[in-house]
């Protein structure tokens, strides 16, 4: 179970920084880099490259390795592994690592790691031990042993050049404050806020795909809590749910208490200090009676995921002839409540397709009226109120773009497209893009917020929302 | 590369005498030190763009003794970077590393502990012993769990010293610490010390495995791998322990991190082999599904994982995700590598219940735009019709409907299929030849061109036009590639065998005959040729009987991997392993395989196809034997005087039913508890025999090819009753 370390790439393909690799040849990262590269080069598009690049030895005396990669922004973080190593353990580092240089550095991008590249060295030494064991990655702990630069900066304002003797005095005046002297090690001790709040985002994403009579083939809404918490000491939270019977494959932050969530349905947990993820779930429509952790009942958890209401529909005819295909494509709302926002469709075409020839409008229904419930003021007068359609020619993807479709509204969009000498091959799906604010598929609900604080006693600002999203690939 | 910003100017070549130059001046008159940190800066930026500073050595240990941590933290991460390649003047460092270990801040003792383990010289080591003791005992955690990591360092740069010292006992001390972070590094520690060939062997017994699992909950998501892969190395002795454990770490599911996630799956998996508790076994299944599909809804990277090992699981545990074949239904703007694997689960989790709405996927599949993915999805209408009887009517309709595109590709894809599936349904698609005959003209491709020729051979007697369209076939015999070749020659045989009377197949196969014995340069194809030619000179009914003798059908059963290498590659769930579908030590140098251990617990089945571990470091013993039921078309036909398939043997004794030949099995009663545990448990041990002794004769190309699994003949008649036993 061993990482050989990070390399993080330009655009370009050229290395920015990378983690020492200490137990290895120096041509060892050079390998990968290449085999990235090439890999990279060969494949039309750079989705389409194995996320684990084998990497054969440079020669007979040594082993052969394999290259996990992620791409991120602009960027592309490599993780090289040698030996049996659990890939998944190098992506989840790798998310992991992205995060804390996400929560260090505001935005991750060349220009932000060059300019830190010395917090960069000391997160690699502080996260990934040279023999490939990931070490701190709360970034509660880590802020203790390696000062964010914003930090830094303020400091040094304040103080002049002087901030480093504090710091070192600050280690050397009792193990109290000292860093890991919290027994949480997600949670620094010693947190105070002037406000104290605690905020929760329940995020849902829903992926379908509905075949070309509208059934839905297949669908999954994957759900997260995720949570911003200010607040001072040690608290402890308490958070249940009126309708918990709707989460299913719960996954969970480590300060949850797993034991009184499989008792209790109640999430009861010392919160870290920040932004963190409290659970993952998926939203099961179909609800089971009381999962006992026994006996069977059980035959029913797999087959409980069933279908759920896509919040639109899509009537799409295309004809297609020898050199070219003409479309004309309605959507609607399904949806009486609230509005879809950001509708991006996108129609890949095939190749050799271009020549596009396009129309959106916005057909009948919905009206301008916003049912009770829909507590915003939507501007749906206008033709085409900023619907609009862009080409993509390398990719020929068509691209149907609307901001807002308001609740039973129709949309359409016809056109045609050539091919030229090619019969046209478009792929037989449209897929959809869409977000929902202040919506939830699941209608998942807190009940209670508790927190409770042996020490202090302070009433925090408590808030939820929810919001959603869908990605869904409609056949035809 | 200089970029506007605070530290990109750094990132100037700087030259080796400035630095020194710089760092001299800097001992004079550096207040605050912020001109020495501006040239340590300076220089270890130089070091990230790749440029050799170790000519600085004795400059830049000068400032170790700066009382600050940054100036601090950048010196050894010049030692780091160069110490190994200084060993004459290493020892110049040796009193800081020794002061800096006595620090009263514990990140200073962390520190030092730490850059001495990476620089494997026998002074530094020396050094190091020592510190490293008391820091093993620190009263600071920071410290201890550095240390923990540290002795596998040491234990690398010499093994037999580390063991003199007493580390190992030491680190095995900390696995019982009081912070769990420690006790998780110590674990880390000692797995990384067993995973090598040359370690001393890290074993759990049952009290350690559970005072290491009550550190999981406190433990960050990297402990918790590290304790719960370290599960694998404690064999349980009775069901209850493994059952036990099991339940024990089943919440672990429900973590956020991925990594976790499989982790304990790989644990569960192992501990199941030591349980007998059926219900519990079906639980676990359960449980484990939905946290793979989760899995799904991550990035492509982690998909792919996922998938590649979600592949493996199946195999061995059927009911794992037997209800969600829909979750594995492609996009089309899925990435290729997610969009072949998710294909090859389809088929996996098809079964009678769910073929219709795998086929109409695959159906929907047939029409995409990437060519690769279409004829795989093609072919696995073939392999559905094959696997699934009952789906079999609907199957061959897709396909006509497929041929009927006329998309050449496809139709060449389809008639590859077809011939197997006519080889499977004997006497029942037959109808549908004309339909095939028709895209004659369509085909191109070898692999194609030879299904075809072999159908029409295979099928003379019904096809009225055979002759005529062998006739054409072969005009251009000579130039064909040797596959079709082959296959004409066999097909002109049997023709002239059903039709020996008609004039035009006596003047085919004379024709055909002539050419490969005469002009052909293939020496196989030559010696095909003489001895059809002699068995036909020499009798002509015998060869007729031997030419179109009955074949044994084909199933798609041989394409699981076989059951004891399987068990022995879930050990390495997760890993490089079982991405790839091979086991580590055959491709990773250095890498400790995995075996199942055998204890009283473990399930007869498990132990009857127990792989010891193949020891890599020798050269392979003894002669290879080519595991493998019968032999495979077209040297069916084609060597009749082929020894008979290796199961012929348990034909005889087929009469008795399946379970009878399991009574030579030694735990028979264990054996009927196990009854539906998987049902390839039913197979009895001794079938196996042939390919226990090269466990990955079937992982061949397991790195590349994605379709591993060919129809193949059925193994034997044993096969018949449990026909296809993976649903």
């Amino acid at each position: 179970m061993a990482l050989d370390g990070i390399i993080i790439l330009d655009h370009y393909g050229r290395p920015i920084i990378q983690s020492g690799f200490r137990s290895s040849t120096t041509a060892y990262s050079i390998l990968h880099i290449d085999a990235v590269n090439n890999a990279l080069q060969k494949a039309e598009r750079s989705a389409d490259v194995d996320s684990v690049i084998y990497v054969p030895p440079l020669n007979t005396a040594n082993g052969s390795s394999a290259c996990c990669h992620v791409e991120v922004g602009d960027l592309r973080f490599l993780c090289p592994v040698s030996g049996d190593v659990d890939p998944l353990l190098a992506f989840a580092f790798l998310q992991t690592f992205i995060d804390i240089l996400r929560e260090y550095l505001g935005t991750v991008s060349a220009a932000t790691l060059r300019d830190n590249f010395d917090i960069v060295y000391q997160l690699f030494e502080e996260t990934l031990d040279s023999g490939g064991h990931p070490l701190t990655t709360y970034s509660n702990a880590l802020r203790d042993i390696v000062i964010p630069p914003s930090l830094l900066n303020k400091l040094l304002s304040v103080t002049g050049t002087n901030f480093n003797s504090t710091i070192n005095s600050g280690f050397g005046a009792g193990a109290a404050v000292g860093p890991f002297s919290s027994p949480l090690p997600w949670r620094k001790t010693g947190v105070r806020y002037n406000n104290n709040e605690i905020y929760f985002d329940i995020i849902e994403q829903l992926k379908a795909i509905v075949n070309k009579n509208g059934t839905v083939v297949s669908s999954h809404v994957h759900g997260k809590i995720e949570a911003n918490a200010k607040l001072s000491g040690t608290p402890d939270c308490s958070l249940n749910f009126t309708n918990p019977q709707v989460l299913d494959d719960c996954a969970l932050h480590p300060c949850v208490r797993l034991h009184r969530w499989n008792r209790d349905k109640m999430l009861s947990f010392v919160p870290p200090d920040g932004r963190f993820t409290l659970m993952d779930y998926t939203f099961s429509s179909n609800p089971l009676p009381s999962p006992s952790p026994t006996q069977q009942s059980l035959t029913s958890v797999m087959s409980s995921r069933s279908n759920l209401t896509i919040p639109f529909i899509i009537k799409a005819i295309v004809e297609l002839e020898d050199s070219g295909g003409s479309f004309d494509v309605t959507l609607t709302s399904r949806y009486s409540t609230h509005a879809l926002e950001n509708i991006v469709a996108d129609i890949h075409l095939g190749p050799g397709a271009g020549g596009i020839r396009c129309n959106v409008s916005r057909g009948s229904g919905g009206g301008g009226f916003i049912n009770a419930g829909g507590s915003r003021n939507l501007d749906t007068s206008g033709a085409s109120s900023g619907a609009s359609w862009s080409f993509d020619a390398q990719r020929t993807v068509l691209r149907w773009e609307i901001p807002i479709v308001s609740p039973s509204s129709s949309w359409s969009l016809h056109g045609s497209f050539s091919t030229g000498t090619r019969a046209p091959r478009p792929s037989h799906a449209i897929r959809v893009r869409f977000d929902i604010s202040s919506h939830t598929y699941s209608a998942l609900k807190v009940g209670q917020l508790k927190v409770t604080n042996a020490k202090e006693n302070y009433k925090p600002y408590k808030g939820v929302r929810g919001r959603s999203s869908g990605e869904v690939e409609w056949r035809w | 590369m200089s970029q506007p910003g605070q530290d990109a100017k750094f990132f100037q070549r700087g030259k080796i005498e400035e630095f020194r130059a710089e760092l001299l001046a800097a001992e004079t008159k550096d207040k605050k030190f912020v001109k020495r940190k501006t040239v340590l800066k300076k220089i270890v930026a130089n070091i990230t763009m790749g440029m050799d500073m170790s000519p600085l050595f004795p400059d830049v240990v000068q400032c170790l003794g700066t009382p600050l941590l940054e100036i601090k933290k950048m010196v050894y991460l010049f030692l780091v970077s160069y110490g190994r390649s200084k060993p004459d003047q290493i020892h110049l460092v040796i009193p800081n590393f020794l002061q800096d270990c006595n620090d009263r801040n514990p990140l200073i003792r962390a520190l030092a502990i730490r850059t001495m383990s990476y620089i494997p010289i026998p002074v530094v080591t020396e050094a190091l012993s020592d510190n490293l003791r008391h820091a093993l005992k620190d009263r600071d955690p920071y410290v201890r769990k550095t240390a923990a990591i540290c002795v596998a360092k040491l234990y690398s740069a010499d093994p037999r010293k580390a063991e003199r010292g007493g580390f190992v006992e030491l680190l095995r001390d900390l696995m019982l610490d009081s912070n769990a972070t420690v006790v998780a590094n110590a674990v880390a520690a000692l797995s990384e010390i067993g995973d090598r060939q040359d370690g001393v062997i890290f074993k759990l017994n049952l009290a350690t495995a559970n005072k290491l699992l009550a550190a999981i909950p406190e433990s960050s998501e990297w402990g918790q791998i590290y304790i719960l892969d370290s599960l694998l190395r404690y064999v349980p002795e009775r069901h209850t322990d493994a059952e036990m454990m099991a339940e024990r770490i089943i919440v672990q599911l429900q973590h956020g991190n991925s990594a976790v996630i499989l982790t304990t799956i790989k644990a569960l998996l192992y501990l199941m082999n030591y349980m007998e508790n059926r219900q519990l076994i079906d639980y676990i299944c359960k449980k484990m599904g939905p946290p793979l599909v989760t899995l799904l809804s991550s990035g492509p990277e982690v998909q792919y994982v996922a998938l590649r090992n979600i592949l493996l699981i199946i195999q061995r545990r059927p009911t794992v995700l037997k209800n969600d074949v829909r979750v594995f239904f492609c996009k089309y703007n899925d990435p290729i590598y997610i969009k072949l694997a998710k294909l090859e689960i389809m088929y996996r989790l098809a079964r009678a219940e769910n073929a219709k709405e795998v086929l109409a996927e695959l159906q929907e599949y047939a029409s995409e735009v990437d060519l690769d993915f279409v004829r795989k999805a093609v072919r696995s209408i073939g392999r559905l019709a094959i696997k699934v009887e009952a789906a079999a009517d609907d199957c061959i309709q897709a396909l006509l409907d497929l041929i009927e595109t006329k998309v050449t590709y496809v139709v060449q894809e389809a008639v590859i299929v077809i011939k197997d599936i006519f080889r499977r349904y004997p006497g029942k698609y037959e109808g549908i030849i004309p339909n095939l005959c028709e895209n004659l003209d369509a085909l191109d491709e070898p692999e194609a061109k030879a299904s075809m020729v072999w159908i029409l051979g295979q099928y003379a007697n019904i096809i009225d036009n055979a002759d005529e369209l062998l006739d054409d076939l072969c005009y251009t015999f000579l130039e064909e590639s040797t596959e079709v070749q082959l296959a004409l020659l066999t097909a002109v045989v049997k023709l002239f065998v059903y039709k020996s009377k008609v004039d035009k197949a006596k003047e085919l196969v004379h024709k055909v005959l002539k050419w490969t014995t005469e002009e052909a340069d293939n020496p196989d194809l030559r010696d095909r040729g003489f001895m059809y030619w002699r068995m036909l000179a020499i009798n002509p009914t015998v060869a007729g009987e031997i030419v179109l003798s009955e074949k044994p059908p084909i199933t798609t059963d041989s394409d699981r991997m076989d059951r004891g290498a399987l068990d022995q590659l879930l050990l390495h769930t997760g890993t490089l392993g079982s991405i790839y579908h091979k086991n580590p030590e055959t491709f990773i140098r250095n890498a400790a395989g995995k075996a199942l251990k055998d204890s009283p617990a473990l399930n007869a089945h498990s132990r009857a196809v127990l792989i010891p571990l193949a020891r890599t470091q020798l050269p392979s013993m003894g002669p290879i034997v080519v595991a493998g039921p019968g032999p495979t078309e077209p040297q069916a036909q084609s060597s009749p005087v082929a020894p008979l398939p290796p199961a012929k043997t348990d034909v005889d004794t087929s009469a008795l039913p399946t379970q009878s030949s399991q009574l030579i099995s030694p735990t028979q009663d264990d054996v009927a508890n196990d009854q539906d545990e998987t049902e390839e448990d039913d197979e009895p041990p001794h079938s196996r025999q042939a390919s226990n002794l090269d466990p990955y004769s079937n992982l061949d190309n397991a790195f590349g090819g994605y379709l591993a699994d060919e129809p193949r003949p059925m193994a034997s008649r044993q096969h018949d009753d449990d026909d296809d036993l993976l649903f």
